[in-house]
């Protein structure tokens, strides 16, 4: 499942997130990509996408501020046409009071038909009124007309007849009074030329005052509606109360002119009251005018706007993160994979240096040995010359043994120097005709000991018929080396280390190596040529013998394969061609684990 | 028979030449190319047998040398590096080379082949 998902993302895979590279760290110039990964990707974010975020927040506040005080200015614009018409409303008929009870005096005004005519009169002119009537100092209705019969009612104790007795003008409250249908009254007060005075008085359909509050309502958010200065409810006002009830919301303060205040209904929802004082240039009223609008309403455009915004800022966001995510992912694996590469080429070049310098090093130390070794030689053999020419200890054969002995110490250490600078001498590069089997023995003379010691039987079997093959001798001695080297790792004492040599086809030679050992299982097969790849515990294991073995075949135009079994062994099937060009070969001097 | 020994291991030196004395094979021996070259002016040598490396004139370029004094003279080289390259890489005139520590049975040989 992973690997799917590995091979979906390709290049943008973290493979640094399972990064291991023990042995390479002190060649990374970076030792915890994740930790640079996840700097970057907070970098990004913080460089990208704060700004965007604090400019939506600051935007939104704008916005919201603009709107709000958009709500208010509508509210309080509202609130005074709606005032300026109830208010011009009710002076017309003040106005039309005052100039009836001026004009047309006492004794017309207490005539019950003119009275009937003035009404009627009024009524085209001004339209809104239901009855008149006039009242005497004393309170006592003299005259009637309307549709009710209220003649010779006395109003001495009522309110408003105190009232109007005092500021000449007065504008009642809407109230149901005798007839139980909501009106307004109006009342004027005048003198008769006795000085005594009378109150004419009308009555006011209260049916176009509501229709024309309503006229200003807008929509479903806001509400118009007049209260009296208690807070009752004078016309319908929907869910702020029923009418003549005291009406849900606070009074506000009093203000002569047109106020909004924000403040919170019983369920907590925000309300913008717009406000007023109703007065007329001619006397006060009881009413105050007021707009409610709920705020929530009335901001669902601003909401709707926020929405989208959201959205975009929301996917924009993913986008954003997407791409920085996407981007570093891609960047780190690049660097991950360019460090680890060069930290790599840089430890088997350390690798190859240190070996190589091993090797310049057991030259040279042969090198010394070889000149006394030489002086010990014509020295040991001298006195061998003196006893065996000289005849005075030529039967002395113990002696001469002795001398033998030296000189077979001699001989061999030569040999083993001879083999040492031969086996240095990895810088000299020359294709040329090698003897195979010359070669496989040569490799093997520094197993012989190990071999004896440890009871392993080693099986060379190179065919007499075998044909030379030109070759990069060194590069061929060092593969042998690594791959028997290997061999003798995996092997216990006693088992068997078998190397075969056989002609392919024309051009070309097998030369396989198999043991009976500890072999490997399938799983790693295909990683044993890689760099780094080893499964020697602890640090007796660089990884780098067969990478660098894969590597020298490959440089003699060859091939490497391998078969394994858990438990039964390991075969290594090196291909060589047998003839290969000079120039194609590169000089480079390495050796095994 | 009459052989120059060069070689700067003076005991290696004086050891191989009482060797050979004792061979019956009359042997000069000196440290360095400059007194080889004093010493074939002096007197003739039949062969002469060279260190390869040497301080100063090396074996090489001594066989160069003493070729121009004395052109019978034949050549023998003597190595520390036990290896066919040096005189691969060196004069095709080179008769033949022996890696140290060598036999002297095999020098025995190699004299008489090139004296003939």
């Amino acid at each position: 499942m992973i690997a799917r998902i590995r091979k979906a993302l390709g290049p943008i895979w973290p493979e640094f997130f399972h990064q291991d590279t023990k042995l390479l760290d002190p060649y990374m110039t970076f030792t915890n990509y994740r930790k640079i990964w996840i700097l970057g990707i907070s970098v990004l974010i913080a460089t990208s996408l704060v700004p965007l975020l604090v400019v939506t927040i600051i935007h939104y506040r704008l916005l919201e501020k603009s709107v709000d005080s958009e709500l208010r200015l509508r509210t309080e614009r509202l609130a005074s046409n709606a005032r300026r018409a109830i208010t011009f409303f009710l002076e017309e008929r003040l106005d039309a009071l005052r100039f009836t009870v001026n004009e047309i005096g006492y004794d017309r005004l207490t005539d019950p038909d003119h009275l009937e005519e003035i009404l009627r009169n009024l009524k085209l002119g001004f339209g809104g009124l239901t009855d008149l009537s006039v009242i005497d100092h004393s309170g006592k209705q003299l005259a009637y007309a309307g549709p009710y019969n209220l003649g010779g009612r006395d109003y001495s104790n009522q309110r408003w007849f105190i009232e109007c007795q005092q500021h000449s003008f007065y504008v009642s409250e809407i109230f149901r009074g005798y007839r139980d249908v909501p009106h307004v009254i109006i009342a004027a007060k005048s003198f008769r030329k006795d000085g005594s005075f009378f109150i004419m008085r009308a009555t006011l359909d209260t049916e176009r005052l509501i229709k024309a509050l309503q006229s200003y309502e807008t929509g479903a958010h806001a509400h118009i509606f007049l209260v009296n200065r208690s807070g009752t409810i004078q016309t319908p006002a929907k869910q702020h109360g029923e009418i003549f009830q005291k009406m849900s919301l606070p009074v506000p303060d009093f203000s002569r002119r047109t106020q909004v205040i924000v403040t919170q209904d019983d369920k907590k929802q925000a309300l913008i009251i717009g406000y007023a004082y109703l007065m007329t240039r001619i006397a006060d009223t009881p009413f105050i005018l007021m707009v409610v609008k709920h705020k929530a309403g009335m901001m669902q455009v601003w909401r709707q706007l926020r929405s989208n915004i959201n959205w975009f800022v929301g996917a924009g966001t993913l986008v954003i993160l997407a791409v920085i995510i996407i981007t570093c992912t891609f960047l780190v694996n690049k660097l991950y994979h360019a460090d680890k590469a060069k930290a790599e080429a840089m430890a088997m070049m350390e690798q190859s240096n240190q070996l190589a310098s091993i090797g310049q090093l057991a030259a040279g130390v042969a090198h010394e040995i070889n000149n006394p070794l030489a002086l010990i030689n014509e020295t040991a053999g001298y006195v061998k010359d003196l006893f065996v020419i000289k005849q005075q200890y030529r039967h002395d054969d113990e002696l001469i043994g002795y001398i033998d002995d030296i000189l077979d110490a001699v001989e061999r250490c030569g040999m083993i120097t001879g083999q040492l600078l031969g086996f240095a001498r990895k810088f000299e590069v020359k294709i040329r005709e090698v003897n195979l089997k010359e070669v496989i023995s040569d490799v093997l003379v520094f197993h012989n000991k190990e071999a004896s010691y440890r009871n392993i039987k080693v099986c060379v079997n190179v065919p007499e018929d075998m044909p030379p093959i030109k070759t990069d001798r060194a590069k061929l001695q060092q593969v042998l080396v690594n791959l028997v080297n290997n061999a003798f790792q995996a092997l216990d004492d006693g088992c068997l280390l078998d190397i075969e040599a056989s002609p392919k086809g024309n051009d070309k030679i097998d030369i396989t190596i198999s043991d009976n050992g500890c072999g490997m299982p399938e799983e790693n097969l295909p990683k044993i040529f890689e760099p780094f790849f080893t499964t020697k515990e602890g640090n007796r294991g660089t990884g780098l013998g067969l990478a660098i073995t894969y590597g020298l075949v490959k440089k003699l135009h060859g091939d490497i394969t391998v078969k394994s079994r858990l438990n039964e062994g390991t075969t290594f099937t090196i291909t060589l061609p047998t003839r290969i060009q000079e120039e194609s070969i590169e000089n480079e001097g390495v050796t095994g684990r | 028979m009459k052989v120059l020994l060069v070689d700067d291991e003076q005991k290696f030196a004086k050891m191989l030449a009482k060797r050979l004395e004792l061979r019956g094979i009359d042997t000069d021996y000196v440290h360095s190319g400059e007194d080889a070259i004093l010493k074939t002016g002096m007197s003739s040598y039949d062969v002469a047998i060279l260190d390869v490396k040497m301080p100063g004139i090396g074996g090489l370029e001594l066989e160069r040398r003493l070729k121009a004094l004395a052109p019978e003279m034949k050549f023998i080289f003597l190595t520390g590096h036990g290896s066919k390259t040096d005189f691969e890489a060196g004069s095709a005139l080179a008769a033949r080379y022996l890696a140290k520590p060598i036999r002297i049975e095999d020098l025995i040989s190699i004299l008489q082949e090139v004296t003939g």
